[in-house]
C-alpha cells in the first residue's frame, strides 16, 4: 500500500501534463469600428498560455487550464478588457471588440483657438526650438509668433495684436501666474523686445481666441508658457553679442537646481556700425540679473523660483513739429522686479495641486523736455488650483486667484494713485466622451474692487474628430477686461470692458503636415469710450460738457479667416510655413469719432518661414517674408475719420546658426539680418497741432544685423540656457 | 514510513518548484531564440506580447519586462508610421520602471532606459535633443557606472556618436574608440545566466565592420 502511494506520487510528479486535458482558446479581436486589431496580446490572467492576433485580428492557442479562468486582451492605445470564462470542453470561441482610450496615439485634443508649442503633447504646430530659429525672430518669443496667423503686424510698437484687437488685450502667463510687464518700457514708434529668453521655456500655448476659463482679464489672447523643470546639468556659459556680454552658471544636485546669471547690454557699439535713423542721446543700456532655482519636492512635486531684475535706460530725440527746428527729449530710466514661485504635486492617483504666487515691480522715470514723469506698476498675484479626474481621461479643474494691482503716476508735482484689488474663482471640465468628441465646459467669476462690479464669464470648447488626421472644433466664450490704467486714473465710472468670441475651425495634422483653417467673430462690447465725444443732453435737454469723462459705450467687432500651412515631410531637410490672415474689424471707442478700423488693424497678412539644415556645416539657415496690406493711419486734413492708409508693408530676413566648437566648447554662433532689401516701409505718421507738416513713422534703422555667440564651457556636449 | 511520506512529499514541492522556474527559463529561453529570428514589426510586437505574458504570470521576475520592452523598443525603430512610434516606446517605458521596481540598480535595465531614450530622439532630433539626449546621457552614465564591465552601455554610446554631426561633439573619430572599449568588454562578458541580457555583440560587430569599411 505504501509501495502504491509512493508510485503514484512518482507518477504525479512525473508526469503532471498527463493529467490535464487540452482547451483550445480562439476569437477575433477588433476595434469599435469592426476593423480587426494585429499584434493585440490575449492571454489567460497568470498563466504564460495566449497568443497575439494575426493580420486579420485572429487568435488561437491551447491551453492545460481547469476551472475557472479570466481571458484578457491588451492593446496600445486601447483599453485593456477581460472576460471570465469556464474552461471546459475541447474549444471556446470568443471575440473581443476593444474600445479606444482617449487621448491616446490619435485622440481628440481641445484646441480651438490655440497653438501649442512643446515636446509633449502631439499636435505641436510649433516647437520651442523654433521660436529660436525664425529668421524674423531673433530669438524673441514675440517674434516668433508674429509669423502665426491671427497675429498683426504693427512695426511701431511691440506686444501681440491678435485679430483686431489691442497688444493690451493680450496677457502673458508664466507657470499659470499673470505677468505684468512681459516687455521693456515702451518708447515711442520702437517696438521693445520681450523681457523672458525663449531658452527658459519647455511649453508655450499661444491662443489666438476662446481659451480656457483658468485665464481671464484678456480680451483676445493668452500666451501661456511652461518653464523649464530641472535644469539638465551643472555647466557655465558665456554669451557675446554684437550689443553686449553675458555669463551664467548652473549648478544641478540630484533633486535640485540652480542657476544664476548676469548680462549687461550697451547699443552704443551697435549704433555706431549699423546707421541709425533716431537720433539718440544715449543709446539703450542696461543690466539684468537672474535667478532659477528648482526643487523635485517627491517624485512627482516640484517648487519652483524665478526671479529677475533690470535696470536699464536710454534717451532719445525727436523733432517738435510744431517748433521748427527745435528737438523734444524722450529720456527712460526703468527698474523691473520680478519674482514667480510655484508648487505642483499630484496626490493619489488624481488629485493634482498647484499654487503659486507671483510679486512684480516696475518703474518708469521718464525725463521729457521740460519735465517729470514716473509711472510705477506693482502686482501681487497668487493662485490655488486643483485638478481631479474624473472618469476615464475627463478632468475637473477649479481654482482660485486674487490680483492686488498699484498704479501710480507722476507728472512734475502732480501724482496719483490706483490699488485694485481683483478676485476671481473657476471651474472647468474637460470631458472625453469617446476618442473622436471632447467638451471643455468652464464658468469663471471675476470681481474688480476698484470698479466694484463683477461677471460671469462662460467658456466652452467642443472637438470633434472625423478622421485620424482630421478634426473640426468650435469655442464660445465670454472674455472681460479691466479698462487699462490711463481710464482708472481719471476717475470715470467704469466696468469691465467685454469681447465675446466665436471659433470655428479645421485642422488636419498629419505626418510631419500641418493644416488649419479658422474663421472666427469677436463682439466687443462696454469698451472705454471717450464721454466728450457724444452729444449728450440732460433732463432739460441742454447739452452736457463731461471733461476728461470715459464710460462704457464703446463697441466693436472683428471677423476673419486665418489659415495655417506647415510642411516638414514633403522636402528632405526643409521646414516651411505660411500663414494667411484675412481681418475685417471696426470699432468705436476711446477717443475715435464714429465707428473705424483702428490703427492696428489690417484686412491682409501673409507670413512665410523656412528652414533648412545643412548637415556638411552643421548650419541651419532660415529666411522668412512678410508681408500686409496698409493699415489706416490719423490725418487731420481729413474730413473721413481714419480713411487714409500707408503703403503695404514688406520685410525679408535672413538668419544662419552655425554649431561650432571653440577651444573644444560647444559653440553657436548666430547671425540674422532684418529687412534685408531694405524696404522702406512706412507705419503711420505724427501731424503737428495744426495738420501743416507731418513726419513719417518708421524703424529706428532700415535694415537690421544680429551677431551672437554662445558658448557652453565644459566637455559636456548640450546647448548654452539662459 | 510517516517521514519518508513527508521527505517525499517535500521533494515533490521542491520538484514542482524546480519545474516552474524550469519552465520559466525554457519560456523566455524560447522566446529568445525567437528574438533572433524577428524580422518584421509584428514579428517583435508578438515576442513582446510573449514576454508581457510571462511578466504578469510571474509579478516578481525582472527579465521579461526586460525584454518585453527590448522589443517595443526594437519594433519603434521598425515602425514606418511616425505617429505610433512614441506609444510603443511609452509601454516600453512603462515595463522598464516595472523592472526596475524588481529590481534596483542594475546596470542592463539603465541600459535600456538610454536606448528608449535614444529612440525617442530619433523620431525627431531637432525638437527633442535637449530633453532625450539629455535624458540617454544620464541613464546610459549611471548603467556604466553601475557594472563598468557591461559592453552595452559603450555599445550604445558609440552607436548614437557615430550617427551625430561632429559639430554636435559627435562623429566617427569620437565614436571609434568608445566602440572599439565595448568589443573589448564584449570578448569578455558573461552573462549570469542563460536568459541574462546577452544581446549586442554581433550588431556592434557588424557596424565596425561597415565604419571600417568604407
Amino acid at each position: 500500500m505504501n509501495k502504491n502511494i509512493l508510485l503514484k506520487l512518482i507518477v504525479i510528479a512525473a508526469f503532471p501534463i498527463v493529467l490535464f486535458g487540452q482547451i483550445k482558446i480562439s476569437g477575433t479581436v477588433k476595434d469599435s469600428k469592426n476593423e480587426p486589431l494585429p499584434s493585440a496580446n490575449v492571454y489567460l490572467k497568470g498563466t504564460y498560455d495566449g497568443a497575439s492576433t494575426d493580420a486579420n485580428g485572429k487568435y488561437s492557442f491551447t491551453s492545460a487550464e481547469t476551472g475557472d479562468g479570466i481571458l484578457v486582451v491588451s492593446f496600445v492605445g486601447y483599453k485593456t478588457a477581460e472576460k471570465k470564462i469556464k474552461l471546459k470542453g475541447p474549444s471556446l470561441e470568443i471575440d473581443f471588440t476593444l474600445q479606444e482610450e482617449s487621448k491616446q496615439i490619435n485622440g481628440v485634443v481641445i484646441s480651438a483657438g490655440s497653438f501649442e508649442a512643446s515636446d509633449k503633447n502631439k499636435s505641436v504646430m510649433l516647437k520651442p526650438l523654433d521660436i529660436v530659429s525664425t529668421a524674423s525672430a531673433n530669438a524673441d518669443i514675440y517674434g516668433a509668433l508674429n509669423t502665426l496667423p491671427g497675429t498683426q503686424k504693427v512695426g511701431e510698437s511691440e506686444g501681440l495684436f491678435v485679430r483686431g484687437g489691442s497688444a493690451t488685450e493680450t496677457k502673458t502667463i508664466i507657470d499659470e501666474m499673470v505677468v505684468q510687464n512681459p516687455y521693456f518700457s515702451s518708447v515711442p514708434d520702437i517696438p521693445q523686445r520681450g523681457r523672458f529668453s525663449p531658452f527658459l521655456f519647455s511649453g508655450t500655448v499661444f491662443s489666438t481666441g476662446g481659451y480656457s476659463a483658468q485665464y481671464g482679464q484678456a480680451l483676445s489672447s493668452t500666451l501661456i508658457l511652461k518653464s523649464q523643470d530641472l535644469a539638465p546639468e551643472t555647466r557655465t556659459s558665456i554669451s557675446l553679442m554684437g550689443i553686449g556680454a553675458g555669463a551664467s552658471h548652473t549648478q544641478r544636485w540630484e533633486n535640485t537646481s540652480l542657476a544664476g546669471s548676469f548680462s549687461y547690454y550697451n547699443m552704443s557699439p551697435y549704433y555706431n556700425v549699423v546707421k541709425q535713423r533716431a537720433d539718440w542721446d544715449q543709446p539703450p543700456n542696461g543690466k539684468e540679473g537672474l535667478v532659477v532655482f528648482r526643487q523635485k519636492t517627491s517624485k512627482t512635486g516640484m517648487f519652483k523660483l524665478y526671479s529677475s531684475y533690470t535696470n536699464s535706460k536710454l534717451a532719445l530725440y525727436t523733432n517738435d513739429l510744431d517748433t521748427l527746428g527745435q528737438k523734444d527729449k524722450f529720456g527712460l530710466k526703468n527698474y523691473d522686479l520680478y519674482v514667480n514661485s510655484t508648487y505642483r504635486e499630484i496626490f493619489g492617483d488624481d488629485w493634482t495641486f498647484f499654487s503659486g504666487a507671483s510679486y512684480a515691480k516696475n518703474k518708469d522715470n521718464y525725463d521729457f523736455t521740460y519735465h517729470n514723469f514716473t509711472s510705477g506698476k506693482e502686482l501681487q498675484q497668487s493662485k490655488v488650483s486643483v485638478t481631479k479626474g474624473i472618469f476615464a481621461n475627463s478632468f475637473l479643474t477649479f481654482g482660485g486667484e486674487v490680483q492686488n494691482a498699484i498704479y501710480k503716476t507722476s507728472y512734475d508735482e502732480y501724482s496719483k494713485k490706483v490699488n485694485d484689488f481683483y478676485f476671481a474663482g473657476y471651474a472647468e471640465s474637460d470631458i472625453f466622451l469617446s476618442n473622436s468628441f471632447a467638451a471643455r465646459l468652464g464658468l469663471r467669476y471675476e470681481k474688480s474692487n476698484y470698479l466694484g462690479k463683477a461677471d460671469f464669464a462662460p467658456r466652452t470648447s467642443f472637438a470633434y474628430k472625423v478622421s485620424d488626421e482630421g478634426q473640426f472644433n468650435f469655442a464660445y466664450g465670454q472674455f472681460y477686461q479691466t479698462p487699462d490704467k490711463e481710464f482708472l486714473f481719471t476717475d470715470s465710472k467704469l466696468s469691465f470692458e467685454k469681447a465675446t468670441h466665436y471659433i470655428l475651425n479645421y485642422q488636419y495634422i498629419g505626418d510631419r503636415i500641418t493644416f488649419r483653417i479658422e474663421g472666427y467673430y469677436k463682439d466687443y462690447s462696454s469698451l472705454v469710450k471717450n464721454a466728450v465725444l457724444q452729444t449728450t443732453y440732460d433732463e432739460n435737454n441742454v447739452y452736457k460738457f463731461n471733461q476728461n469723462s470715459y464710460n462704457n459705450n464703446g463697441k466693436g467687432y472683428a471677423k476673419g479667416i486665418d489659415i495655417f500651412w506647415r510642411d516638414e515631410k514633403t522636402f528632405d531637410g526643409i521646414d516651411y510655413w505660411i500663414s494667411y490672415s484675412y481681418l475685417d474689424t471696426k470699432r468705436d471707442y476711446r477717443d475715435f469719432l464714429v465707428m473705424a478700423t483702428p490703427t492696428f488693424a489690417t484686412p491682409h497678412t501673409v507670413s512665410v518661414v523656412y528652414k533648412q539644415y545643412f548637415t556638411s556645416i552643421s548650419a541651419l539657415v532660415g529666411a522668412s517674408y512678410a508681408y500686409s496690406t496698409g493699415r489706416p493711419y490719423y490725418n487731420p486734413n481729413n474730413p473721413v475719420f481714419l480713411n487714409d492708409k500707408t503703403g503695404s508693408y514688406n520685410n525679408f530676413c535672413v538668419n544662419a546658426s552655425f554649431l561650432t566648437r571653440i577651444f573644444d566648447n560647444f559653440t553657436i554662433v548666430f547671425v540674422s539680418l532684418g529687412n534685408v532689401f531694405g524696404t522702406e516701409n512706412i507705419f503711420g505718421y505724427h501731424y503737428s497741432a495744426d495738420g501743416e507738416r507731418r513726419s513719417a513713422i518708421v524703424s529706428p534703422s532700415l535694415r537690421s544685423v544680429f551677431l551672437g555667440v554662445f558658448i557652453s564651457l565644459g566637455k559636456e556636449q548640450s546647448v548654452p540656457s539662459l | 514510513m510517516k517521514n519518508i511520506v513527508m521527505l517525499l512529499i517535500a521533494l515533490f514541492a521542491v520538484g514542482v518548484v524546480n519545474a516552474q522556474d524550469d519552465r520559466y527559463v525554457k519560456a523566455v529561453e524560447k522566446n529568445l531564440a525567437g528574438i533572433d529570428s524577428a524580422k518584421s514589426f509584428s514579428d517583435y510586437l508578438d515576442i513582446s506580447n510573449n514576454f508581457v505574458r510571462i511578466a504578469k504570470a510571474e509579478k516578481d521576475k525582472w527579465i521579461p519586462y526586460y525584454y518585453a520592452s527590448y522589443c517595443d523598443i526594437i519594433a519603434s525603430f521598425i515602425d514606418s508610421s511616425k505617429t505610433g512610434k512614441d506609444a510603443y516606446l511609452d509601454e516600453a517605458d512603462k515595463y522598464l520602471s516595472i523592472a526596475d521596481s524588481l529590481k534596483a540598480d542594475n546596470s542592463e535595465i539603465y541600459t535600456l532606459k538610454g536606448f528608449s531614450a535614444q529612440a525617442r530622439l530619433v523620431i525627431n532630433p531637432m525638437a527633442r535633443w535637449q530633453t532625450y539626449g539629455q535624458a540617454s546621457a544620464a541613464n546610459l552614465k549611471k548603467a556604466k557606472e553601475l557594472d563598468p564591465s557591461n559592453p552595452r552601455p559603450d555599445y550604445l554610446i558609440g552607436e548614437s556618436l557615430l550617427y551625430t554631426p561632429e559639430a554636435f561633439g559627435g562623429g566617427k573619430e569620437k565614436a571609434l574608440p568608445i566602440l572599439e572599449s565595448s568589443l573589448e568588454k564584449y570578448k569578455t562578458f558573461k552573462p549570469e545566466t542563460s536568459i541574462s541580457p546577452n544581446w549586442g555583440g554581433q550588431m556592434l560587430k557588424t557596424l565596425l565592420e561597415k565604419i571600417k569599411g568604407n
